[in-house]
C-alpha cells in the first residue's frame, strides 16, 4: 500500500523530470522510466496483464521508436576537414577553436555533436546533400558558392595566400606522423614531402599555413591575397532555421565576448 | 513570449480538463458490484483459463477483442498506403556501436522466447498474444537499431510479410466463423475447456493468443519497415 502511493507520487515528479530534459535522448529514457513506474504501480494494484502491457508499449517498443526517430534528427551530425587550431584531432580528443563553438551550439540546441573527418570536397557534397548539418574545418565562404551551399556568419578573421605557379623542390620536411583519413590537410601533408604542395593547392588559409609551418614545410613565395576573409561553417541553403538558430548562438557569443575568449586560448 | 504565455495557459487548461473528467467519472461511475462476483464465480468453469483476464477478454468479449484487432490491421494498412505515395528512399545504413550490437545479440533471442512465452501460457499466466507480439517486434527493432535497417530488410522482406500478415487476419476470421459450420453461433467456443491451469485448457484461447502475437509481430515490423523504407528513417 505505501509503495504504491510512493510510485504514483513518483509518476508527475519523473513526468517533470523527463519534460524538463534539454537533451533529447535523456527525455526519451525519462518517458520509457515513466511507464515502467506505471507498470510496477500496475502490477502493485494487481493488474499484471496491464503491467506487462504497459512495460512492452510504453518502456520498450515507444522507446526504441524514438530512439531510432532522434537517431538523426538528435545528432547535430558536422563533417570537417582537419584544420589543426580550429578542429583537428589530439589523441583520441578533438580539439580547437572551431569544435568548441559547434559543442557549445549542440548543447544549447539539445543535440548531440557528431563529428567526422573527411576530404575537403566531400564535406560540401555532404552538406549539400544534407548528409550533414555544418561543414566545419577552415571554410572560407566564397562568392561563388553553389546554388545548394551557404555560410554561417564569420567566426574568425583569417588570411588566404596564394602560390607561385611553379614550385622548386624544397628541402624535405619534417617526419610527421600522417592521419589516417584522406583529407585536404593529410593532402598538404602528403605532397609537402617531395616539394608540391603548390601543384595540390593553389591557395591556402592562415592556419593551415602557420600549422604547416610548425610542421617544418617549407612555405616559400606565399602571397597574401587582398580582401578581408574569415572562417565560417557551410550549411545546406534549405536549412534556414538552423542558420538562424546557429547565427542567433553566434551573436550571443560574441556579444558576451566568449568568442574573443575562446579565440585568446586558441590563436596565442 | 506571448506565444509561450498560450502554451502555458494550454497546458494548464489541458491539465484541469483531464482532472475534471478524472473526478467526473470516479463520482460518477456505480460499477455494478454483482457482476464481477459473478464473473469471477463461474468464468473459471465457463472459459477453462485459469488467467481470468484472458477469459473475459478472449472468451466473453471475443467481439470486442476481435474489433481491436480489426483496428490494427486498418492502422498497417493506412500507414502502407499513405507511405506507398511517397516514393522510396535510399535507406539509411547506420549502425551502432560493438556495445549496443553485443547487447543486441542477448535480447533479441530473450524478447524472442517471451514472445513465445506470453502467447502459449496467456491463458494460464498474465501476458497475452499483444504484449508477446510486441516484445519481439520490439526484439526486431533492436536489431535494426544495432545493424542497420537495410541490413535487416534483406532478411525480412516487408512486402511479403504483408501477405503474412493479412493471411494470419483471415484465419482467425476463419476461426471465429468456423462453430457456424458445425450449426453454432460465431464466436462459440468449439475446443474442450481441460483442467484449467494445465498448457491445454481454455478451449480456443491458445489459438487466438498465438494467432494474435503472430499478427502483431508482422504488423507491426510491417509499419517499422514502411516508415525507413518511405522516409529514410523512422
Amino acid at each position: 500500500m505505501v509503495a504504491r502511493w510512493i510510485l504514483l507520487a513518483l509518476l508527475p515528479i519523473v513526468a517533470g523530470v523527463a519534460l524538463l530534459q534539454t537533451r533529447r535522448l535523456s527525455a526519451i529514457i525519462g518517458m520509457g522510466l515513466f511507464s515502467l513506474v506505471l507498470a510496477a504501480v500496475y502490477l502493485l494494484m494487481h493488474a499484471p496483464d496491464v503491467a506487462i502491457t504497459e512495460a512492452t508499449i510504453g518502456a520498450a517498443l515507444v522507446t526504441a521508436i524514438y530512439v531510432l526517430a532522434i537517431r538523426r534528427t538528435g545528432r547535430l551530425t558536422v563533417v570537417a576537414d582537419e584544420a589543426p587550431g580550429l578542429i583537428a584531432r589530439e589523441g583520441d580528443e578533438i580539439v580547437g577553436l572551431e569544435y568548441e563553438i559547434l559543442d557549445g551550439f549542440a548543447r544549447q540546441v539539445g543535440l548531440d555533436l557528431s563529428i567526422q573527418f573527411v576530404p575537403l570536397r566531400r564535406v560540401r557534397w555532404l552538406v549539400s546533400h544534407q548528409e550533414a548539418d555544418f561543414g566545419a574545418g577552415g571554410m572560407i565562404p566564397c562568392a561563388d558558392d553553389d546554388e545548394t551551399l551557404t555560410s554561417t556568419p564569420a567566426h574568425l578573421e583569417t588570411g588566404v595566400f596564394t602560390f607561385p605557379a611553379a614550385s622548386a623542390a624544397r628541402e624535405h620536411s619534417a617526419p610527421r606522423e600522417l592521419p589516417d583519413y584522406e583529407g585536404y590537410y593529410a593532402d598538404l601533408l602528403e605532397h609537402d614531402k617531395d616539394g608540391t604542395i603548390a601543384a595540390t593547392a593553389k591557395a591556402l588559409d592562415l592556419a593551415r599555413v602557420m600549422s604547416l609551418g610548425r610542421v617544418g614545410a617549407a612555405l616559400e613565395g606565399l602571397d597574401r591575397l587582398d580582401g578581408t576573409f574569415g572562417y565560417a561553417f557551410l550549411v545546406s541553403k534549405r536549412r534556414t532555421s538552423l542558420q538562424r538558430d546557429f547565427a542567433a548562438y553566434l551573436r550571443q557569443l560574441r556579444d558576451s565576448g566568449r568568442l574573443n575568449e575562446l579565440i585568446q586560448r586558441h590563436f596565442t | 513570449m506571448r506565444k509561450d504565455r498560450i502554451r502555458i495557459i494550454a497546458a494548464i487548461g489541458i491539465v484541469l480538463v483531464f482532472a475534471g473528467l478524472v473526478s467526473v467519472m470516479h463520482l460518477g461511475s456505480a460499477p455494478d458490484p454483482s457482476a464481477s462476483t459473478r464473473f469471477l464465480a463461474r468464468d473459471l468453469e465457463e472459459t477453462g483459463a485459469s488467467n481470468r483476464v484472458a477469459g473475459v477478454y478472449l472468451n466473453y468479449r471475443l467481439f470486442d477483442t476481435l474489433l481491436e484487432v480489426l483496428v490494427f490491421s486498418v492502422a498497417v494498412l493506412g500507414v502502407r498506403h499513405y507511405l506507398q505515395q511517397s516514393e522510396g528512399m535510399e535507406l539509411p545504413d547506420l549502425s551502432e556501436s560493438e556495445v549496443v550490437r553485443t547487447a543486441v545479440i542477448f535480447l533479441t533471442p530473450l524478447a524472442l522466447l517471451l514472445c513465445a512465452f506470453f502467447a502459449i501460457l496467456g491463458h494460464i499466466s498474465p501476458g497475452g498474444g499483444f504484449a508477446g507480439g510486441v516484445i519481439a517486434a520490439s526484439g526486431l527493432l533492436y536489431v535494426a537499431i544495432a545493424y542497420g535497417m537495410r541490413a535487416m530488410e534483406k532478411r525480412l522482406n516487408p512486402a511479403r510479410l504483408v501477405r503474412v500478415e493479412e493471411a494470419i487476419l483471415l484465419a482467425l476470421l476463419a476461426f471465429v466463423l468456423l462453430p457456424m459450420v458445425f450449426g453454432r453461433t460465431p464466436l462459440s467456443d468449439l475446443m474442450p475447456k481441460g483442467t484449467p491451469g494445465q498448457l491445454l485448457s481454455g478451449g480456443s484461447i491458445l489459438v487466438y493468443n498465438i494467432l494474435i502475437a503472430l499478427k502483431v509481430l508482422v504488423g507491426a515490423w510491417a509499419v517499422i519497415a514502411a516508415f525507413a523504407q518511405h522516409r529514410g528513417e523512422l
